[in-house]
């Protein structure tokens, strides 16, 4: 970890920075050897990158074609998720820019179809109306999308088994079939998809800068007077959720320390020193901790987590990210701490943005496991014992569904068996595995 | 396939008899899942009868799927496909477009009439649909348990043993747990259900373990994952199954292991059991006797009483029992990996 982080040292800022000089290739080629070098790690920075390499993307591909922007952001996910394949959040940004250019071309079509030659002006009213970016508005208006989607499509499920075989045309599933023959390709009305696109970006760019915020909203709900709350590695989403709370009540705080990989960030933002992960540092300000606001924090290691477990009531917990069967990836020690708190029947809540949570059904979760740097571990002075022993230090913990009570996301809070359904509001079935 | 345009042809001479089309329509493909069959029998009733109304039709309909469902066994599988049948047609009906609103009934009539035979095909298409979702669950040295006679189960293991399902043929290993009710229930000369997959996989080089089904506990330990096929997937995402599909889950649970149900969506049925014995059928798998019992029983079957009022009995090979969701990890369909909870919305969708 560059921890010793100076503004030279490649990380998100830097990029996004490097982002508008450079020309598109070797911005891509950057991120990708970012990603594979792991100077960018927090789900958040690496979907902000993506979504910021993405927009450019487009914005330079000169073509009005969708089906030609699709190909070309498939292209440059592929390459991204090879870089990164456990960095799940950045398939999914690029799922979802795929899903917008698909929407886009979808409407288009059909305000073609409506009233053939009226133009542009009339069909990025859809998208305009989420497009207000104020706070409260904007969740609103995601889940009016969201419903607005599942509504359109009502009879494909069970249905299509007896529908008549014409209606497929309606709904395109393959690029190829998004510009059929027999119409002016290239000009005309559909002239406005890359805007449009662009701007549907920029939300999601918008929506990763707002997440923690419209999370933390939810936090008067869900955190009642003088409990005891035990989380786990220093999220900035778990942190601005206690805060939140802790404007109106008085709580305790237990806070594992998630040694060896997030312990000194983890004390950092215990006790509000200056050391803040500098890959955050585009969106966070610094912020007060959570002890100046009166909050009791007591710091414990990871091992006396089973040992408090039975006065706590309540465990917090931030998350890498989220999978389609509600399982997740969260940093190693959570699944114990989870395990603790099932057997004292203690409630999990699970804080994570929308843009966290996965399509990728776990088929093999070992291979979700990341490994990491073993001389945080070991360190390189106890070099006799390196030769003798094998050193590992896995990252990451899987949790299956079954031990998480609720996940909060900036959508509101859901059960893990209904995030399928968020899952298919917010990507199309055929960018699943593209 | 040409007998059931055969039977269509002389059930026209006498009153259409949709039981005995719908039987008629089972044994003639073994391929044909029960809801589909029931569709098959409903759209050749249609032919059969002139009704030009639409109230007309739905009676019809109603009348016809009643009297099937009294006369079949096990209901729950073949309501799957009649309740399918009769929301789509009332569906299309209130839809404005180009089958409805009430426009045009004949255009839909002749559409459902006409294209029995694509329902058929995409029925069986939607098993290849599973096979390709579910194929990411099967990797390379793992080991698979699995019971009864699933089709869909069946096409989703031998395209994972398929060289050109994929990139490569997946190496793994099968426990294909053998049912004893067949065999004892009389019936000894008939093989076991699931031996034609058994056979079919070992043709394939899969390696392929068959065990009884008191040894599933024993084998659990050696396996990776249970895949289980289903008859009917009710509305709590639970499902209706061969009888010892219950336990082999309880059993995963018990033991950790992941339990996948392998179900195509047109099985997916409005029914909310409560428990074993609140499913809609009679099946005596529990049953009392002393030795008075007994002898009375004998004397009984040897006068063949036949009380026709009484509702049919299933028999004890086709006992089925309900293993409920939280026993199951996933569906797979041919809409996708599902999770139990989700069943009930693809039923709201097509019911509301």
């Amino acid at each position: 970890m560059p921890a010793t982080s100076l503004a030279l040292t490649p990380g998100l800022a830097s990029f996004l920075k490097s982002l508008k000089t450079n020309p598109i290739d070797t911005s891509i080629e950057n991120l990708i050897s970012l990603l594979k070098r792991r100077q960018i790690r927090h789900s958040r920075s690496c979907a902000t990158a993506t979504a910021y390499l993405l927009r450019s993307v487009i914005s330079a591909c000169r073509t009005a074609d969708s089906a030609k922007l699709i190909e070309r952001v498939q292209g440059v996910g592929r390459r991204l998720m090879a870089a990164q394949p456990r960095e799940m959040v950045v398939g999914n940004i690029v799922r979802r820019v795929l899903g917008l250019i698909r929407d886009e071309a979808e409407d288009d079509r059909e305000a073609e179809f409506a009233l053939s030659d009226v133009g542009s002006e009339s069909q990025p009213q859809t998208p305009r109306a989420y497009d207000d970016p104020s706070l409260p508005l904007d969740r609103d208006s995601l889940s009016i999308r969201s419903e607005d989607r599942s509504a359109r499509p009502p009879l494909t499920s069970m249905f299509s088994l007896l529908s008549h075989p014409e209606p497929e045309h309606s709904l395109p599933s393959t690029p190829g079939s998004l510009s059929p023959g027999g119409r002016l390709p290239g000009h005309g009305p559909s002239k406005d998809v890359r805007a449009e696109v662009l701007e549907g970006i920029g939300e999601i760019i918008d929506e990763l800068g707002q997440v923690d915020d419209q999370i933390a909203a939810y936090a008067l709900d869900h955190i009642h007077s003088n409990e005891i709350i035990l989380t786990h590695t220093s999220s900035t989403t778990v942190q601005k959720f206690l805060l939140k709370a802790a404007a109106k009540r008085k709580f305790t705080v237990i806070h594992a320390e998630s040694y060896p990989n997030n312990h000194e960030a983890t004390h950092a933002t215990v006790s509000g020193g200056s050391m803040h992960d500098d890959d955050n540092l585009g969106f966070e300000t610094f912020q007060k901790p959570l002890i100046e606001h009166g909050i009791t924090v007591i710091l414990i290691p990871d091992s006396a987590v089973f040992a408090l477990m039975s006065r706590v009531n309540k465990v917090i917990l931030g998350t890498h990210s989220v999978l389609a069967n509600g399982g997740l990836v969260a940093a190693a020690g959570t699944r114990v701490i989870a395990r603790a708190a099932k057997v004292h029947q203690t409630p999990i809540v699970v804080v994570s943005g929308v843009y966290k949570l996965s399509p990728v059904y776990p088929f093999d979760f070992d291979s979700l496991i990341e490994y990491g740097d073993a001389s945080k571990v070991l360190s390189y002075e106890d070099g006799d014992l390196v030769d003798q022993i094998d050193v590992q230090n896995p990252i990451y913990d899987y949790v299956p569904a079954e031990l998480v009570d609720l996940y909060i996301t900036n959508l509101g809070g859901h059960a893990p068996s209904y995030l399928y359904r968020i899952v298919s509001d917010h990507y199309r079935k055929e960018d699943i595995s593209f | 396939m040409a007998t059931i345009t055969d039977d269509a042809a002389a059930a026209s001479a006498k009153p259409f008899d949709i039981v005995a089309t719908y039987n008629e329509l089972l044994r003639s493909d073994p391929d044909l899942t029960m809801p589909i069959a029931a569709i098959e029998a409903l759209v050749l009733l249609l032919t059969q009868s002139a009704s030009s109304t639409i109230s007309e039709t739905l009676d019809l309909l109603e009348k016809s799927t009643a009297h099937l469902k009294k006369s079949i066994p096990n209901p729950i599988g073949l309501s799957a496909g009649t309740d399918l049948f009769q929301r789509y047609l009332i569906t299309t009906l209130q839809r404005p477009g180009q089958l409805g609103p009430a426009g045009d009934f004949k255009a839909i009539r002749t559409h459902l009439l006409s294209n029995g035979r694509l329902f058929i095909r995409r029925a069986k298409e939607s098993r290849h649909k599973i096979a390709d979702f579910g194929r990411g669950f099967i990797r390379d040295g793992s080991t698979i348990l699995t019971n009864g006679g699933s089709r869909a189960v069946s096409a989703l293991l031998q395209k994972a043993a398929d060289e050109e399902g994929g990139p490569s043929a997946v190496r793994f290993r099968v426990i294909y747990v053998l049912s004893s009710t067949a065999t004892t229930s009389g019936d000894s000369s008939e093989e076991p259900e699931g031996m034609k997959t058994v056979r079919a996989l070992r043709e394939k080089g899969v390696p392929v373990s068959t065990i009884p089904e008191s040894a599933v506990a024993y084998s659990l330990g050696k396996a990776d994952m249970v895949i289980v096929g289903a008859e009917g997937v009710v509305e709590n995402g639970g499902i209706v199954s061969r009888m010892g599909t219950y336990q082999i889950g309880l059993l995963a649970k018990a033991i950790g292991k992941p339990f996948y149900v392998v179900a195509e969506s047109h099985k997916f049925v409005r029914l909310y059991p409560l428990g074993q014995y609140d499913l809609p059928i009679v099946q005596h798998v529990i049953d009392f006797q002393s030795e008075e019992d007994i002898a009375e029983s004998t004397q009984q079957s040897s006068e063949a009483t036949k009380n026709e009022d009484r509702p049919i009995e299933l028999p004890l090979s086709a006992s089925v029992d309900f293993t409920p969701p939280h026993l199951i990890s996933a569906l797979i369909t041919d809409s996708g990996v599902l999770t139990p909870s989700a069943v009930s919305e693809e039923l709201i969708k097509i019911w509301f």
